[in-house]
């Protein structure tokens, strides 16, 4: 009965990994494909959970749907890509790849099945916090230290990046797609009354926004007014 | 019948679980009511006191106008997506409650000794901050798919918010953890019951010394301001700003959807009114426990009113923050705090322990 639990709680949650992924790969609008690898995640995490590594599948909702995933979501949200994305007809070559990679992964299970044969389901306690915890801080520190380092540099180098981004004084953007004088739109973002010393994150997004809206507008009305005269 | 057969305590399991969804709402709906009646006091008025003896019934009849009322979904919406957010909201609040221990270990008739919780493991405080996290996805699709720019605009607030906060309402737990050495929240909790010897007599009175505030106070603070952020309550309840979005990412949401937000909100803020409980105020932890373990849950019941209690009081005293203070407020003050929190914890842990 409990064997049978077991086969069924897999069969669920290894159908849901499957079937979320097959719909983030066949969406074409990317806010549907980005929850679906949520989804994916989340079906992972009840997978570790079922193979007795509760550590790893709460770090996995945590760190993947929660953070990385709401992210994307956040930025997907903001560029507001709503139209549908055609594939590029040049990467049509890349179906027959992805089927023979895919061949390549079952054939890999079926030998792991076959040859190797499965583990022995002896209770172990390599899941768990305190084991993770020792793991890391002892054999595997060096690896940690340098995945740290790693990160660290990570979020210098996109703090870096953020700045430059919103140091780009917004008139300079539009002055070149239409006169400089000629924009009937103010800039109430970058009035040197309203916005503070540094730029905050609601401020960049609305910087953003506003530079979107003003070059959508002109690209509609302005620029023809501007051939006309 | 043989109580320790696995089906048996699935089965067991399943019911307790039932029965805390049940209790749970029927708590959310009184701090509904309780909300209303006290900040009538404290502004002055009465609030609904007309169904039911002293409005008691309101909650009732609030709910069926919900059900009652026209379910309206806006023409451009994203279907799919508007009808899984509230979903996703309520389901994401409700999951966490099963992990805390509402009571110390207690004789029931028949039973023999039963442990006061629903599912104790090994990760439960790293269960309750992923279904925390997972929560933002409800607010961010309901913004997102209701095609407004209200909506838009209070989704991205909410989920901005919600992202800052939580860095540091998860780092100020992390001292608690290095004191306790463990995220199993029974354990937790049971740690707190006598951390010093006295004499009996002191040990009765002087039992809520043993509580984790007492060794962490910074975290303590720090965890209480991002928990009211990370609910989004005033006077961080910027999302749904009435003066400037409407309702926010609620705004396009009617009838039963809107009541199923509205239900999260409070589920939240029940959530992280216990969580606080549980790692900062002792839990079931009290005087006179020791001898009368029943006496355990009133004390917690006590300790959630009491948090659930400022947070009402808060809402009828504060005004509201300027988005920007928000944010900074957030990166820049509570985050090197909580930071901070950790050192210090760490050295003190490492020394002491």
């Amino acid at each position: 009965m409990l064997e049978l639990t077991s086969v069924f709680l897999f069969m669920l949650f290894g159908g849901m990994a499957v079937g979320c992924a097959l719909s983030m790969i066949v969406q074409r609008n990317p806010l549907y494909s980005a929850i679906s690898l949520v989804g994916v995640f989340v079906s992972l995490a009840c997978l570790y959970v079922t193979l007795a590594a509760p550590f790893i599948a709460a770090v996995q909702v945590i760190v993947y749907a929660g953070a990385i995933m709401v992210l994307v979501v956040f930025v997907i949200m903001l560029l507001n890509v709503e139209t549908e994305v055609r594939r590029p007809l040049r990467l049509r070559y890349l179906i027959p790849v992805a089927a023979g990679l895919s061949f390549v992964l079952i054939a890999q299970v079926f030998f792991m099945l076959f040859f190797v044969g499965p583990v022995s389901s002896a209770p172990s306690n390599v899941g768990l916090t305190a084991s993770i915890g020792a793991g890391l801080f002892t054999e595997y520190i060096l690896p940690f230290e340098i995945t740290s380092v790693l990160i660290l540099m990570a979020i210098v180098g996109a703090m870096t990046l953020a700045r430059r981004a919103a140091d780009i004084p917004l008139a300079a953007r539009s002055a070149d797609s239409s006169g400089a004088a000629g924009s009937p739109f103010t800039d109430p973002i970058n009035d040197s009354r309203i916005s503070g010393s540094r730029p905050g994150l609601t401020e960049i997004v609305g910087r953003e926004m506003a530079a979107r809206a003003i070059e959508r507008l002109e690209s509609r009305t302005g620029r023809g007014q501007g051939e006309e005269t | 019948m043989n109580w320790n057969s696995p089906l048996v305590q699935a089965g067991l399991t399943m019911l307790g679980i039932n029965i805390a969804f049940v209790v749970v709402l029927m708590i959310v709906a009184y701090t509904v009511l309780a909300e209303r009646r006290i900040l009538a006091l404290i502004q002055g008025r009465l609030g609904p006191n007309r169904v039911g003896y002293g409005g008691v019934l309101q909650p009732f009849a609030d709910l069926l106008k919900f059900i009652l009322k026209e379910e309206v979904i806006p023409d451009q919406a994203t279907k799919f997506f508007y009808l899984l957010a509230p979903i996703i909201a309520i389901t994401a609040a409700l999951m966490t409650i099963i992990v805390y221990p509402f009571g110390p270990t207690v004789n029931l008739p028949f039973f023999g000794p039963v442990k006061l919780v629903i599912a104790q493991f090994d990760i439960a405080l790293l269960y309750v901050l992923g279904m925390t996290s997972v929560g933002v996805y409800g607010i961010m699709l309901a913004g997102w798919a209701s095609n407004s720019k209200y909506s838009l605009m209070g989704g991205l607030r909410a989920s901005a918010q919600m992202i800052s906060y939580e860095l540091s309402l998860g780092l100020s737990l992390v001292g608690v953890v290095l004191m306790s050495g463990t995220l199993d929240l029974y354990s937790v909790v049971e740690l707190q019951t006598n951390r010093w010897e006295f004499s009996p007599v002191l040990n009765f009175f002087l039992q809520p010394l043993s509580w984790n505030i007492f060794l962490q106070p910074l975290g303590f603070i720090i965890y209480l301001i991002s928990a009211i952020a990370e609910t989004n309550r005033v006077p961080f309840d910027l999302p749904e700003a009435e003066t400037e979005l409407v309702a926010g990412f609620h705004t396009e949401y009617s009838a039963l959807k809107f009541a199923l937000f509205f239900m999260a909100e409070y589920v939240n803020m029940f959530t992280v009114s216990v969580l606080a409980t549980t790692l900062f105020l002792g839990g079931w932890n009290g005087p006179g426990v020791a001898t009368f373990p029943v006496l355990g849950v009133f004390y917690f019941l006590g300790k959630i009113i009491f948090f659930l209690f400022l947070y009402i009081w808060l809402r009828g005293t504060l005004p509201r923050f300027r988005f920007d203070q928000l944010m900074n407020f957030g990166w820049t003050f509570l985050l090197p705090a909580a930071i901070l929190n950790i050192i210090v914890s760490a050295t003190v842990a490492y020394f002491y322990y």
